[in-house]
């Protein structure tokens, strides 16, 4: 190397070294590593499932024999329990959010918590990993089209959940997704659970064979009741209205033990009536 | 989950042993101790928090390089610096105003545009290959040549040396 670059370089590397580099570089190595656990926990809670703006209903319904009659007070001890695992927020320019999932103890039934416990995780993992896609993808086409990448609204998500129904019999909880872009759109995810046989309960199996003549009896009645006393509005048969129920029709069991049919937003009526849910009492 | 360990290990190893690289190139962007102090720490917390994305851990070094780059260059463009008006006109002066005067090396160098600079850096204080240098900006490696090619002309008219090209 010529002279001039020599001299060039050994100025370069005059450049004085602070004391406190090293502290600086090792506090960062901490916040580093802090903040890789902190994604990873995120990317693997995302895992499986879930499709975009949704709010899910995780029903963990423990079987209905309602014995829900229990309405008097349960014994603490002998009810499965829904705690909060994890809770987190993500705060950036893509996105902004706010997750607290939920975690079934205590039902004394390890298997069964660890299946519906890695199903949670599983579906909200991939929820929100398709979230992330989504706000990628709407983010670069809104810059690919002139926009300012700062000017960005982030999208917004929430995961929240919700217990429907708890006793020595059956757990049922919601767990809610609502993602937020130009509008909300909430998506919902059921489970059902007997804790005394450690399965999911079905319809067919709380109301009986004849369930669907039932269910379609008791919503067809709601349905004409609420549009005559409170004007609601559903869609007709050929705008794609209810048509019956079928055999994945989702529910959760309210706090009775009765199963409380849903359809999401736009399935059976216009955006604005929201969420419509039927209770069909037990026979 | 145990090649990402072994990841953040490299990757924490090669943090801590070169440092002070680290430190002079940024200082050489943002001409700060604690200006440059700064950019290390964003540098290592970025790089470490993404360590996935260092797929092959023979590269960590043009890797982290990339990032350091980047954040040095954002730094500069984000204003976190105030400069005093007469200082920038004075660091933004080309230096054919003044014909007569013959630039130090290590000073034209300030003077190159910023892609140029990057490159020159790169290759002569940190002794990177040019295909490394491609990886750390981004650019293609015929780019890279061109911006060291210009570089160095601007450089020998510059110093009116004749022998920059080394």
């Amino acid at each position: 190397m010529h002279e001039h670059w020599k001299e060039a370089k050994e100025r370069y590397e005059a450049i004085e070294i602070p004391e406190d580099l090293s502290f600086a570089t090792e506090s960062a190595v901490r916040r580093g590593n802090r903040r890789y656990l902190r994604r990873w926990t995120l990317r693997r809670g995302w895992g499986a499932g879930l499709a975009a703006c949704a709010c899910f209903c995780l029903l963990v319904n423990g079987s209905p024999a309602f014995a829900s009659a229990v309405s008097s007070l349960p014994v603490l001890g002998d009810l499965a329990r829904i705690v909060t695992v994890e809770q987190y927020q993500i705060n950036d320019r893509e996105h902004l959010i706010d997750v607290r999932l939920p975690a079934l103890t205590d039902t004394g039934n390890t298997d069964l918590e660890q299946r519906i416990n890695t199903e949670i995780r599983t579906r909200i993992d991939q929820v929100l990993e398709e979230a992330e896609e989504r706000a990628r993808e709407a983010r670069d086409a809104f810059v690919d089209t002139g926009g300012r990448a700062e000017d960005f609204t982030p999208i917004i998500i929430d995961v929240d959940y919700e217990v429907k129904c708890s006793n020595q019999q059956y757990l049922s909880f919601v767990i809610y997704k609502t993602e937020t872009l130009a509008s909300a759109y909430t998506e919902i995810y059921t489970y059902n659970l007997d804790l005394t046989t450690g399965t999911e309960l079905t319809l067919p199996g709380l109301l009986g064979p004849d369930w669907k003549e039932r269910c379609d009896q008791v919503i067809r009645d709601e349905m004409a009741r609420r549009t005559a006393e409170e004007d609601a509005v559903y869609f007709t048969q050929d705008q794609g209205g209810f048509s019956g129920v079928t055999d994945d029709q989702a529910f959760y069991l309210d706090a009775d033990g009765n199963p409380v049919l849903f359809f999401e937003k736009y399935e059976i009526a216009p955006g604005y009536m929201g969420i419509q849910s039927f209770s069909v009492p037990l026979p | 989950m145990s090649s990402a360990l072994d990841r953040r290990a490299v990757l924490t190893e090669y943090i801590l042993s070169h440092q002070a690289d680290f430190y002079r190139l940024a200082y050489s962007y943002v001409k700060d101790r604690d200006a440059a102090l700064d950019v290390v720490q964003e540098s290592i917390v970025k790089a470490l928090s993404k360590a996935d994305s260092l797929r092959e851990p023979a590269y960590v070094k043009t890797w982290f390089y990339r990032i350091l780059v980047n954040e040095s260059i954002t730094w500069f463009r984000q204003g976190k610096r105030l400069v005093p008006l007469e200082d920038q006109l004075e660091q933004e002066a080309a230096p054919e105003c003044d014909p007569g005067a013959r630039l130090d090396l290590y000073d034209a160098i300030e003077k190159l545009s910023e892609k140029e600079r990057t490159v020159i850096r790169l290759r002569f204080f940190e002794d990177l290959k040019l295909e490394e240098i491609a990886r750390v900006t981004g650019a293609n490696l015929n780019t890279v040549k061109s911006r060291l090619y210009k570089g160095l002309k601007h450089l020998k008219e510059w110093t009116e040396e004749d022998d920059i090209d080394a």
